[in-house]
């Protein structure tokens, strides 16, 4: 490795340092408020898949293209919930 | 000794500790496997789950456990021992146990589906175990924030000129968060404004003094000048013991804090608690990267600053207070805890950090390295406390750290200003997230039993009605240690775990299990003291006066010490069993889950 490669990634790594010591956290929270939206829009969708009819499933069929990216995450997250409409706190939660 | 020397020893623990012993016990013991995917990976929400660049990661674990912690601490130890050791303890505690512990508390959770130390717990050594932590974690809580409360009422009533830097902060704090989330404003131009304006106000800080000092004594003749409350306090005189009161003025500073960190606990994060952080953050690490700068220049550049002035070596048993005992062993190791070793970045580690590994060759810079740069900051404070001047240690600090910045030709009176309010904003905003903590703890230990607790708004009032109790005992330094105990024994108690995984997973426990069995007696034995330290010097002086709320005080801090050590018998005694058990028959190791593509 050249010299020129090691600075350039010398200086990458403390960009990315100073990013995780600044931005990162609020990046991650925008996310988590993201992902909150996210899973009420699943739930009015995809409610009576939990048990709870929110749309009258032809309304949901209309959306169904615009729901099956989330599928997967949707499935894992609400999995790790003791209750649907729980909201956990990220930053704290586990303790 | 110079600060120069105290900086290469420094550098040296840190590189030698890290090059020699961690990844050592990565490689052999741990076999970190870069092939082998990780809970982020596996279970990748994109939020709580999300694999993250190891610089990233090492910023923010790096920002997660750095607090006040390795700042007091050091204070502490060095006025009530000197600084030899203090800094022998910094040294051998990092390199040791501290990274082990930090590092340690990433793997078990790697390792365990992203689990938290509670679940782990709750798996492997006993369900019991899991609700024992929690009541265990909301007494350390507590212990804490009242601890932080006792001393930042008392510095910020006898340094009115913080005061508008503090309120300056909290509205820019407020500002930031609106400009962030709802204004969507870029972070570096919100990040010059509301940074450039709180630096403004703590610079001004002495001139807005008067204004402060008038408010205290208007608030102190509301009483005609007599105090509210007096008590005996073993830490007056230098030591020695003397009356010590309780005015108004100290009261509303109280209360102030206390409005403060109830707003931290019950806004959005967004709202407050985060945006307050990061400004704070700003500020700190400016103090801190000026100080360590000049701690190393200090030598060549201004002399006079570099050479320590307090004692190396103030004996064993110093004496605090007319009863008290303050032996070396096992005081010292809970005094300076952050610095050397620290539960809670064991548990911070396990859900935090530990969900967001992208790759299992990260764990080590990221655990391990954090921890060895958190070491350098506790030693910036033991530098700055022994370079300082004689007296209160808050003021020898600011006075150490102002003489470090100022070598880069800040005006000292500045200097000193910042570096007391770096001291003040870092214990403030620590606080916020105490109660804040606190909060969700209380809920999740108690919400079942006790549906209001669930409230926020409730379970806020009660940790805070809880802490200004604790604190009208008067004695910081008792406070500090029990928190330091109950802190370092949560550390014994991951490191416990992670033995008991160790064994049950077959592999060498060794590097985990000698530490966990000194920290675990090291802290039990630690609160023991503590407890009759307040016992025979708060409690019993207080009792014959007469004292009401000294006695209260004092007797809920004796019950909770007395409380700590019980939960660490039993989860002590479940560890022991579960470890026994596995020792006999480790489980099978489950095959690994393929690597990512």
């Amino acid at each position: 490795m050249t010299l020129a490669e090691r600075v350039s990634r010398f200086r990458d790594a403390a960009a990315k340092f100073m990013y995780g010591l600044t931005g990162y956290e609020f990046v991650r929270h925008a996310l988590e408020m993201r992902h909150e939206m996210e899973t009420v829009f699943m739930v009015v969708t995809l409610g009576d898949l939990i048990g709870v009819p929110v749309l009258p499933p032809i309304y949901s069929l209309r959306l169904l293209p615009h729901v099956v990216p989330e599928i997967a995450t949707w499935k894992r997250n609400m999995a790790r919930r003791k209750e649907f409409w729980e909201k956990e706190e990220y930053d704290l939660h586990g303790l | 000794m110079n600060t120069l020397l105290a900086v290469i020893i420094g550098v040296l623990t840190v590189y030698l500790a890290y090059t020699l012993y961690a990844r050592r016990i990565d490689r052999h013991v741990i076999q970190s496997d870069p092939k082998r995917a990780t809970p982020a990976t596996l279970y990748m929400d994109g939020v709580d789950f999300m694999p993250t660049n190891k610089n990233i990661l090492f910023g923010y674990h790096f920002k997660s456990i750095a607090a006040a912690g390795p700042i007091v601490g050091a204070i502490v130890a060095a006025t009530l021992w000197g600084w030899l050791p203090a800094l022998i303890w910094l040294v051998l505690g990092v390199t040791f146990i501290g990274w082990a512990s930090d590092y340690s508390g990433i793997v078990i959770s790697v390792r365990n589906d992203g689990n938290s130390l509670s679940a782990t717990a709750h798996r492997l050594v006993s369900p019991r175990s899991r609700t024992v932590l929690l009541m265990f974690i909301v007494i350390y809580l507590l212990i804490g924030a009242s601890g932080f409360l006792s001393i930042m009422s008392n510095t910020i009533e006898g340094q009115p000129r913080t005061v508008l830097g503090i309120v300056v902060l909290t509205a820019m704090g407020l500002l930031l968060g609106q400009m962030l989330y709802r204004w969507r404003s870029g972070l570096v131009g919100a990040t010059v404004l509301t940074v450039g304006v709180t630096l403004l106000a703590i610079l001004a800080g002495p001139w807005s003094e008067p204004v402060f000092k008038g408010l205290n004594e208007a608030m102190n003749s509301l009483s005609g000048g007599h105090p509210l409350v007096t008590y005996f306090d073993p830490t007056a005189a230098e030591f020695k013991g003397g009356e010590a009161a309780m005015m108004p003025s100290l009261l509303l500073w109280a209360l102030a804090i206390c409005a403060f960190c109830y707003a931290g606990s019950v806004l959005p994060i967004w709202r407050m608690a985060q945006p307050v952080i990061y400004v704070a953050f700003w500020i700190s690490a400016t103090a801190i990267v000026l100080g360590l700068g000049g701690a190393a220049l200090a030598t060549f550049v201004k002399p006079e600053v570099a050479q320590f002035v307090i004692p190396a070596f103030k004996g064993f048993n110093p004496q605090v207070g007319p009863s008290g005992m303050m032996p070396l062993w096992p005081m010292l190791f809970v005094t300076i805890a952050c610095g050397a070793i620290s539960g809670w970045h064991a548990l911070f580690g396990s859900v935090g950090t530990a969900r967001q590994i992208e790759n299992e060759a990260d764990m080590l810079p990221v655990g391990g390295g954090s921890m060895l740069c958190e070491f350098l900051l506790g030693l910036l404070a033991l530098l700055s406390v022994s370079v300082g001047a004689k007296g209160a240690p808050v003021a020898a600090f600011a006075t150490g750290l102002g003489g470090f910045i100022s070598v880069f030709g800040i005006p000292l009176g500045f200097a000193v200003s910042l570096a007391y309010a770096a001291f003040i904003v870092i214990v403030l905003v620590v606080m916020q997230l105490l109660f804040r903590v606190m909060r969700v703890t209380l809920s999740e230990w108690l919400g079942e039993a006790i549906p209001i607790v669930r409230n926020q708004h409730v379970s806020s009032l009660v940790c805070i009605a809880l802490a200004i109790v604790v604190v009208l005992t008067g004695t910081w330094i008792y406070l500090w240690q029990l928190l330091g105990g109950a802190n370092q024994l949560m550390a014994a108690l991951a490191l416990l775990l992670v033995t008991v995984w160790l064994a049950s997973v077959g592999k060498n426990w060794l590097y985990a299990g000698l530490p966990a069995a000194f920290m675990y007696v090291t802290t039990i034995a630690s609160l023991l003291v503590s407890a009759y330290n307040i016992y025979a010097n708060v409690y019993k002086v207080n009792a014959v006066a007469g004292r009401i709320v000294p006695i209260v005080g004092s007797g809920i801090l004796i019950f909770l010490a007395l409380l700590l050590v019980a939960a660490a018998i039993v989860i002590g005694i479940d560890g022991a069993r579960a470890f026994q058990r596995y020792r006999r028959q480790p489980i099978a190791a489950p095959k690994p889950v393929g690597a990512r593509a």
